[in-house]
């Protein structure tokens, strides 16, 4: 289990957690629900270690073995669509570049830039980025935002195929039917003794 | 062939403009016509010494790019990342920036070799231009990259390599291409104030001196169309890397 305890956080003078409190199953697809600005965003990037919290601790996971989707895609503009997955990957593993293309239903566009790409090939792009670096808990933020409902249903399976354990931040029925656990959060800021 | 006509009839023009400003001063000493100065250019380019000066001061240019750009680069990253590099060495920079070429190249001359006049002084107009066009591009940086590669644990040298300089690139090109005219400019100023054995410098301060105006036009129109050659070269090296 995953446990956030008495967390504290602001951004300047906002107050997103307040000595917020939750436990996450760590196994299976777990949903974090809420309204846009609730603070899951928050929530994931503390998981991930990238934002730290003014009080309170997590336990249960290692964030330096987490992998994190950001909302944004980030992709590296100069960067092909394969090299954007083999430069996460160690020495080892670069072979594993056209596996996680076809894990995002991009076979064929390896050599394209991210440019090149619509806003839901470049998501999917993001996504299996993001699957390929791997680690203890998958932490993906809108995972499928702008991504069609057939790929969608695909894209959920083979997450869940990998293993790994998820924490996705999503407004979408589609993709909170789908998910083992779902969390409703209301906030900001977020408070749950 | 329609290219070609926009370049001949501009050249053309000026040529023409240059032959009767020649004719209505009257007086070659003052102002040789361009058909006196092909000639004595042809002339020139005709002896091994023309080549071997051409080469001596295109190697001290050279030089100093390389130094100044190395040394803009290394300051770059310095001053960005060290607040109190930046503290220490920003205002010195701007200081090289602001101060007189010659009063560099005379101050330089009771400090050097005669003969690495002209690359310490390239060098100097160099840095200040590459450390300014870097460090803008350091500080427009995407954070939401960086972040990416903190959270996707790139290395520092893989964080240099895939963000820092692809980003950095476009800021890099147009530093080296407005630092190349200025190396080129002051390299040569340098070579005519103090004038090493070998060097395009040395052979205008001569031609200057032996009232050789012809000479003197035909060295600057060598050095010209060198400049413009190589910064055409330059732009093609860079727009090219630019596209892979």
């Amino acid at each position: 289990m995953i446990k956030l305890t008495d967390l504290t956080l602001r951004y300047g003078d906002k107050l997103v957690l307040d000595r917020f409190s939750l436990e996450i199953p760590d196994r299976g697809l777990t949903a974090l629900s809420g309204p846009s600005g609730c603070g899951k965003t928050t929530l994931l990037r503390v998981m991930a270690g990238l934002a730290k919290p003014e009080s309170g601790t997590v336990s249960g996971i290692d964030p330096a073995r987490t992998a994190l989707l950001f909302q944004e895609d980030r992709l590296l503009p100069w960067r092909t669509a394969a090299q954007n997955i083999t430069d996460v990957l160690p020495r080892s593993r670069r072979g594993e570049g056209p596996r996680w293309l076809a894990f995002a239903e991009l076979d064929g566009e390896g050599e394209a830039y991210p440019t090149a790409l619509s806003g839901g090939m470049a998501r999917r792009l993001a996504l299996a980025r993001c699957a390929a670096l791997g680690g203890d808990l998958l932490l993906l933020d809108e995972p499928f935002a702008g991504v069609d409902r057939s790929r969608t249903a695909r894209l959920l399976d083979r997450l869940r195929g990998l293993g790994v354990p998820a924490v996705l931040a999503t407004h979408q029925p589609q993709v909170l039917a789908a998910c083992d656990t779902i969390i409703s959060l209301d906030g900001p800021p977020l408070y749950r003794v | 062939m329609k290219k070609l006509l926009k370049t001949a009839i501009p050249l053309g023009f000026w040529l023409a403009v240059w032959q009767a400003a020649s004719w209505a001063v009257g007086r070659e000493l003052l102002l040789p016509g361009p058909v006196r100065v092909g000639e004595r250019l042809l002339a020139l380019a005709g002896t091994a010494d023309f080549w071997l000066d051409l080469g001596a001061t295109l190697g001290r240019v050279f030089l100093g790019l390389l130094w100044g750009a190395l040394a803009g680069t290394v300051l770059a990253f310095l001053t960005h990342f060290s607040p109190w590099a930046d503290r220490l060495v920003s205002p010195a920079i701007r200081v090289v920036r602001a101060t007189p070429v010659v009063s560099f190249i005379l101050l330089v001359y009771l400090w050097v070799a005669r003969a690495a006049i002209p690359w310490v002084i390239a060098g100097l107009m160099v840095l200040p231009v590459v450390w300014g066009a870097l460090s803008a591009g350091l500080g427009s940086m995407d954070g939401k990259l960086l972040e990416l590669a903190r959270a996707y644990r790139f290395s520092r040298l893989k964080t240099l390599r895939l963000v820092y300089l692809p980003a950095l690139r476009p800021h890099l090109s147009a530093g080296l291409l407005t630092a190349f005219g200025l190396a080129w400019k002051s390299g040569v100023a340098a070579e005519v104030i103090c004038p090493p054995a070998r060097a395009i410098g040395s052979r205008i301060q001569q031609a200057k001196l032996g009232l050789e105006t012809a000479d003197l036009f035909a060295w600057t129109l060598a050095i010209v169309a060198l400049s413009l050659a190589l910064e055409g070269l330059l732009r093609w090296g860079l727009e090219r890397g630019d596209r892979r």
